[in-house]
């Protein structure tokens, strides 16, 4: 069968208005629940399963993706207006977003969010259609000596968003470390740090952490100072992003795509770290460097591109593979299997029309996605001009019910606060909050794919440098360290 | 005076309301201790629509997660014992935990199980073309060593598993010949065999349905005394070890201790009803289920003889884990 009978049979299963219905409502459905915080995207996926279950497969499946990319895209928003990431992709999105929507900029902010999602999102879904086989194969590679060498390089971007002073940044990413080791030990089973409290049994709740280290502060800071802000200009204004803002960014926007697509096709990363690492690298190579994180549109646009370039990237592994790459896609397959599909290597045999269908799909969802986008920045512009003394309250009711929803725990309530407090205490201190947030995802990241290592080689080291992936990042590691301490010695530039 | 008298008449209205209406009168809350699009999730979501028409009432799903069931178990453990919260209990969660973990909050008394409507067979399975064709080539080549296989995580079925199909083939000491790697998930757990973290799994057939259609893994056998649809492999029985046939998955639905006998009489009546409906059975099947509804004694029964056997395997292998 030839590629154009391939794709007339995806287009006989698409070619029609259900499908395009299923996929429109479903961005409809992920850029509302990405918009309230704590919902995330992964919850927003998991509450519409269960509808697909009475639809027809490329159709449910469709509605799900649609939720999954509209949910990334959604998660930005409250990122930028409110300081509360809506799902833990976006939290890279604060460091420029939130100041930019203080100077009164946050229609531009929201604006190159949604062009950078867009160009990430269809980047993404080319990667997909065009090198799929060769990004699964390679993905297989990855066991967790590669894992390991790859997130030790990782832990380099903390030197990229800890602002103006390196031990400060290292300060909170310790800080970080220390609280992710609460839980149950990976390899024995054993209680850590928990105190005897079944709560603590299963580690600190990751929106919890998230949402009380960057929207409590800013309520506590609000109830401290009820009016530091007056005389502040904070309204969308008539700011949107240029076309020249885009064409300048296209650069980061493209390299950020790119880091999205490679660490989505990898099983078992996710958004969030994918987000700060194209943060990292745009604001590295950029000429504006001084300017990130006091709300360039540079970094808005970077963090985002990160993140929606993982969305098509991680269907490589699962429709490649049938393996899922993040707790999203676990989810679609779940819906797959309800319908009694087996993703992997013989679907492209057995259901060639279904998975055309969905490519198809995939391409013009990042259309819909400008389309959805564009109308929810306008409608959720109100939201910046709220003044702050009804919009402080009313987030803080928002993040309480978020983070509650999330696990259903009132435990987790009680966490974000506790977060809360501690990232108040940073503030005041100058201490960024960003390291914290990079070393409390892949710390344990860090830990388990070490030890795992351990296990598969019986404690031999040499293990770590079994292949050419992790001499690559090994080599990239000692790059990157060396440019932070050659950046950190000149007292002349910034220093990073 | 007057206050006194009318609060305490209150309560009595309360009293006698909640002795007198019918069970249920208000929605009930269903806790599932895992995540969202689990195994246990979907199974989960898939019998609450036929299982709500059953009860007349609505029921209120909650995934309340972490540390391998354990938080949202707990949150059933310490609820009122009405009727009102019950949880959705997993093999994980309620027997392979109590028997390897000595500080787990809670034990199988602390719960009463209304009924075990679904059964998971377990397989094995290797990556192809790595010279294990059968369950006796895994055994000589655990006796070679350098042989690991993957879970998701430490307590889970898949950790148990893997040490307890060793032990029945005749490995004498599958903890020290055998590797366990403990991954984050059951994804991962089976990603690592296809490329070649671990040599073998040992899981419920659902999770490797996919791969071995399509020829990615190779089944060695699975746990049922019958043969599972897909799975090209003999059966524990054709091997000669029926004692296998305890290692399954299930699912059920349990209260707390204290549950009242007519609450678990009517979740006996409305599973019954429940399970019979077409699209549960076909979209179940259809992920590999065996749809076994048991009566609440059967249930208790089931679990209690499993949880029994893991126990005793997990003390003469010296798995359980005391931190």
């Amino acid at each position: 069968m030839s590629f154009i009978d391939s794709v007339l049979l995806g287009l006989s299963l698409v070619g029609n208005v259900e499908a395009f219905a299923s996929l429109f409502i479903g961005i409809v459905i992920g850029v509302i629940g990405g918009a309230i915080p704590g919902l995330s995207a992964t919850m927003a996926v998991a509450l519409t399963l269960p509808f697909t279950f009475a639809m027809s497969p490329i159709n449910g499946i469709l509605l799900l993706l649609g939720v999954y990319k509209g949910g990334i895209f959604g998660g930005c928003i409250p990122a930028i207006l409110i300081k509360t990431p809506g799902t833990p992709a976006s939290s890279a999105t604060i460091l420029d977003g939130y100041p930019m929507a203080e100077r009164g900029e946050s229609g531009r902010a929201l604006g190159m969010a949604l062009w950078a999602s867009c160009t990430a999102d269809l980047v993404s879904n080319l990667s997909l259609i065009l090198f799929a086989g060769w990004l699964a194969s390679f993905a297989l590679k990855f066991g967790p000596p590669e894992f390991f060498t790859l997130i030790l390089f990782s832990l380099t971007i903390i030197a990229g968003v800890s602002g103006n002073s390196l031990l400060r940044g290292a300060l909170s990413a310790i800080l970080g470390l220390l609280l992710a080791t609460v839980g149950l030990d990976l390899v024995y089973g054993t209680n850590r740090f928990t105190f005897g409290d079944p709560n603590l049994m299963g580690g600190l709740n990751f929106i919890a952490v998230l949402i009380g280290l960057f929207a409590v502060p800013e309520i506590i800071a609000m109830a401290a100072h009820p009016t530091a802000h007056l005389g502040k200009a904070r309204s969308l204004g008539k700011t949107w992003v240029s076309f020249d803002d885009y064409r300048r960014s296209l650069k980061t926007i493209l390299r950020g795509s790119m880091i999205g697509v490679f660490l989505g096709s990898i099983p078992g990363i996710g958004a969030a770290p994918a987000a700060f690492l194209s943060y990292s690298e745009a604001r590295r190579t950029s000429k504006n460097r001084a300017n990130f994180g006091k709300g360039e549109i540079e970094g808005v646009a970077a963090s985002e591109a990160g993140n929606n370039g993982v969305a098509g990237a991680t269907l490589i592994p699962l429709l490649a593979l049938g393996v899922p790459g993040d707790v999203i896609t676990a989810i679609i397959i779940g819906a797959f299997m309800i319908h009694g599909l087996q993703p992997g290597p013989m679907m492209f045999v057995l259901n060639v029309d279904l998975i055309y269908g969905l490519l198809i799909g995939l391409v013009v969802s990042s259309v819909f996605l400008l389309i959805v986008g564009t109308v929810a920045i306008r409608g959720f512009k109100y939201v910046a001009d709220i003044p702050r003394r009804i919009l402080m309250p009313a987030v803080l009711v928002l993040c309480v019910f978020g983070v509650f929803a999330v696990n259903n725990n009132i435990f987790d309530v009680a966490v974000m606060f506790a977060m809360g407090w501690l990232g108040y205490l940073m503030m005041r201190a100058e201490i960024p909050a960003a390291p914290f947030l990079i070393a409390f995802i892949l710390g344990p990241l860090l830990e388990d794919n070490f030890r795992q290592s351990m296990l598969m080689s019986g404690s031999d080291l040499s293990i770590l440098a079994r292949g050419p992936i992790t001499w690559f990042f090994w080599a990239a590691t000692v790059l990157a360290i060396v440019a932070i301490v050659r950046s950190t010695m000149r007292p002349d530039t910034q220093a990073g | 005076m007057k206050l006194k008298s009318f609060m305490a008449g209150l309560a009595c209205m309360l009293s006698a309301g909640a002795a007198l209406a019918e069970y249920p009168e208000r929605p009930i809350n269903m806790v599932i201790p895992y995540g969202a699009g689990g195994a246990t999730d979907i199974s989960a979501r898939t019998i609450a629509e036929p299982l709500g028409k059953a009860v007349g009432s609505a029921l209120v799903m909650s995934n309340i997660t972490g540390a391998g069931g354990v938080t949202g178990s707990v949150a059933v453990q310490n609820a009122r014992a009405d009727g009102y919260t019950m949880l959705f209990a997993r093999v994980g969660s309620h027997s392979v935990n109590p028997a390897m973990k000595a500080t787990l909050p809670y034990t199988l008394d602390d719960f009463r199980f209304v009924t075990v409507y679904e059964i998971n067979p377990v397989a094995c399975a290797v990556r192809p073309g790595g010279g294990i064709e059968s369950m006796d080539d895994l055994v000589a080549k655990v006796a070679e060593g350098g042989v690991t296989y993957s879970s998701s995580g430490v307590g889970s079925l898949l950790h148990l598993a893997g040490a307890m199909v060793l032990s029945e083939f005749g490995v004498e000491n599958p903890l020290e010949d055998a590797t366990h790697i403990p991954l984050q998930g059951g994804g991962a757990a089976a990603t690592a065999v296809l490329n070649g973290t671990a040599t073998f799994i040992c899981t419920n057939s659902s999770a490797l349905a996919s791969f071995v259609a399509n020829g990615q893994l190779k089944p060695l056998m699975v746990t049922t005394a019958e043969p599972v649809p897909g799975f090209d492999a003999p059966t524990a029985n054709d091997l000669g070890k029926p004692g296998l046939n305890a290692l399954v998955g299930w699912t059920g639905i349990a209260g707390p201790a204290g549950l009242p006998d007519e609450v678990a009489a009517k979740w006996g009546t409305w599973m019954a009803e429940a399970a019979g409906d077409e699209t549960f059975v076909q979209q179940m099947t259809a992920r590999g289920s065996v749809i076994d509804v048991m009566s609440p004694e059967d249930a208790n029964a089931f679990i209690q003889n499993q949880y029994e056997k893991f126990r005793a395997l997990v003390d003469e292998l010296g798995m359980r884990i005391e931190g």
